[in-house]
């Protein structure tokens, strides 16, 4: 027994060390409105405060959209370094939801060389509201929603990032007759790092099968991120107002071509709960 | 299974240390330590002569982790923040032990693939006999004055101030001693010559100038003093920085903390726009200057306990730190 084991310590020794895996592929959990490929750090615990406001073509006296916010409060767990799991609470739609994101493969480059990062996020949201669909009565089930992804993503360079996001949305309670419950979308995003400490970033979903409610649109959004020390702020525009996948994939209320962009920001703030090897 | 692979890496290490190193016995003794205890000295009370094997992997867990598996079970982590190993060795660190030589020490770093740490190396921590030396009085005030004749009291201010941890159990204690007694230093380390040799073997010699010429070899104590940060830090310390050890600094030093995944949030990768930000702070007139964050390190503060320790002139040279600042300009132009 103890040959085997250190028979196969030694092999992975061996392979790992002709391995090295790019790092730092985003510089948080987040884009812009999605999930990265990057998972938290085993024992570390991220804080996160979301905002979306109203639309900037609101005008003056809204204060371009600012006097109508909504809020996610959320907190992310590394369980290990491959496993993420997290809650959150939207006032928007008054939804709770959790998730796990597992990481994996890595990029990597040497002699074992791997060209992406891939990891996989699956989340469940609870749409809380008292009413949320008038016309009927609501069953718990049929304020669920979930949400599937895939996130391939490869570290162009130093500075290039890029990820795809195939992504599947299903709701069990879709209003309109015509509604579909199930969403395949595709999404995309690039983020350039500008400098040590602030980068540009975008992020796009397209409905691929054509099945959004005509007054839904695909969401889009630019976003510039700074990281300072411990904490990463991330200024967004964009035309969602959802700060989950269910809701900015599938149910996005504002149309880009009528200026109907959101100002909105996430604040992460990373802490340790344990400690972990460093080495 | 954990406690399997550790042993099994453990024991592969020490034997195949051991292979390598003909074995010098004088006096019956193939260790410093027991050498001196044969010439008469009393052994000191952290010391381990009989180590236990469990023991031995319970403490290389805590050193190298921060916890371990006890009665079948985890323990907690003494640090959230740091393991020993974030700022120690285990390997030896300079080819002559009787001297204090950042250059050389560098250089046996770059040769044994070792990381460029701030503190000293737990290779032969048994045998030195005071720890938080010198100017560590100036950041850690009154509280170096119990751990400074004390192995074991260094050991708790290390885990409570210096990692920002707990107070240590006295199994966790006593496990580390027994793996600091295994990183013991041999006489076949210290180079003994051969007349000095025959003199400790056979010489008229007293047992206490018998162990003179020990100490001749091995220094008990590593000191330790702060640098001051230069003036004016445009001209630095008024030395030319050599790039390529600047290189080695950076590389075995900054990122063994600055990597990513490791005891910084901040990251320190080989890309333009961090060498660009480096030499940016280089100059700059506030505490996260280059120079004031050598020589001063940072302080863990309440919410953000993890901090840089300062480097004392000892583990970096004003001749390696205008070594780093060249590399660091060389790569940003």
């Amino acid at each position: 027994m103890i040959r085997i084991v250190s028979f196969l310590m030694l092999l992975c020794v061996i392979t790992c060390s002709a391995q090295h895996f790019s790092s730092r592929t985003f510089i948080d959990t987040r884009i812009v409105n999605g999930q990265s490929v990057e998972t938290n750090a085993s024992g570390i615990a991220k804080f996160i405060i979301s905002h979306r406001f109203g639309r900037l073509n609101t005008g003056a006296y809204e204060l371009f959209g600012l006097d109508e916010s909504t809020i996610r409060i959320g907190l992310d767990y590394g369980v290990t370094d491959f496993l993420t799991v997290g809650l959150g609470r939207s006032s928007f739609q008054k939804t709770y939801d959790g998730f796990a994101k597992v990481r994996w493969l890595r990029q990597s480059h040497g002699e074992r060389q791997f060209p992406f990062t891939v990891s996989s996020f699956h989340s469940t949201a609870i749409n809380t509201l008292r009413d949320p669909f008038p016309q009927k009565e609501t069953e718990f089930s049929e304020r669920v929603a979930y949400v599937h992804q895939l996130l391939i993503a490869r570290k162009v360079n130093d500075d290039l990032s890029i990820q795809l996001m195939p992504s599947f949305v299903h709701r069990n309670l879709v209003i309109g007759e015509d509604s579909e419950h199930d969403i395949l979308s595709l999404g995309g995003a690039v983020r350039y790092q500008v400098a040590k400490h602030w980068a540009l970033s975008a992020e796009y979903y397209h409905d691929v099968l054509d099945r959004l409610d005509p007054n839904r649109f695909n969401p889009i959004a630019l976003g510039v991120e700074i990281e300072t020390r411990g904490h990463v702020f991330q200024f967004q525009f964009g035309n969602a107002r959802g700060m989950i996948e269910n809701y900015f994939i599938a149910e996005t209320a504002g149309d880009v071509t009528a200026g109907d962009i959101h100002f909105g920001f996430n604040i992460t703030r990373d802490f340790k709960l344990r400690g972990r090897k460093y080495q | 299974m954990r406690a399997v692979v550790t042993i099994t890496l453990l024991g592969l290490a020490l034997i195949s240390g051991r292979m390598n190193k003909p074995n010098m016995e004088i006096l019956g003794e193939t260790t410093l330590m027991g050498l001196r205890q044969v010439l008469g000295e009393e052994l000191p009370r952290h010391y381990r002569s009989d180590t236990d094997s469990t023991m031995v992997r319970m403490g290389y867990d805590l050193v190298h982790e921060g916890r371990t598996q006890k009665d079948g079970r985890q323990t907690t982590y003494i640090s959230r923040f740091y393991s020993c190993t974030s700022c120690h060795n285990v390997e030896r660190e300079d080819a002559d032990l009787t001297r204090i030589d950042p250059d050389s020490r560098l250089e046996w770093a770059i040769a044994n693939d070792l990381r460029y740490l701030p503190a000293s190396t737990f290779w032969g921590v048994v045998n030195r006999t005071q720890w938080y030396n010198d100017d560590y009085e100036q950041k850690y005030g009154s509280l170096v004055d119990a751990a400074r004749n004390d192995l074991v009291e260094s050991m708790q201010l290390c885990a409570q101030e210096c990692s920002q941890g707990r107070m240590m159990e006295d199994w966790e204690v006593e496990s580390m001693l027994h793996y600091f007694s295994t990183l013991e230093v041999e006489l076949e380390d210290l180079g003994i010559s051969g007349a000095d040799a025959e003199v400790l073997r056979y010489g008229k010699l007293s047992n206490e100038g018998k162990l003179g010429i020990l100490d001749s070899y091995f220094l008990p104590r590593s000191p330790a003093h702060v640098g001051e940060v230069p003036a004016d830090k445009k001209a630095g310390y008024g030395i030319e920085g050599r790039a390529g050890k600047g290189k080695a600094v950076y590389e075995l030093g900054c990122q063994s903390c600055h990597q990513a995944g490791g005891e910084s949030d901040l990251v320190l990768d080989d890309s333009k726009k961090t060498f660009r930000w480096l030499k940016r702070n280089i100059t700059k007139d506030d505490r996260y200057s280059l120079y004031e964050i050598i020589r001063k390190g940072t302080y863990a503060e309440y919410g953000h306990r993890e901090y840089m320790p300062f480097y004392t002139l000892e583990k970096l040279s004003n001749q390696q730190v205008e070594d780093l600042r060249a590399y660091i300009e060389k790569m940003a132009d």
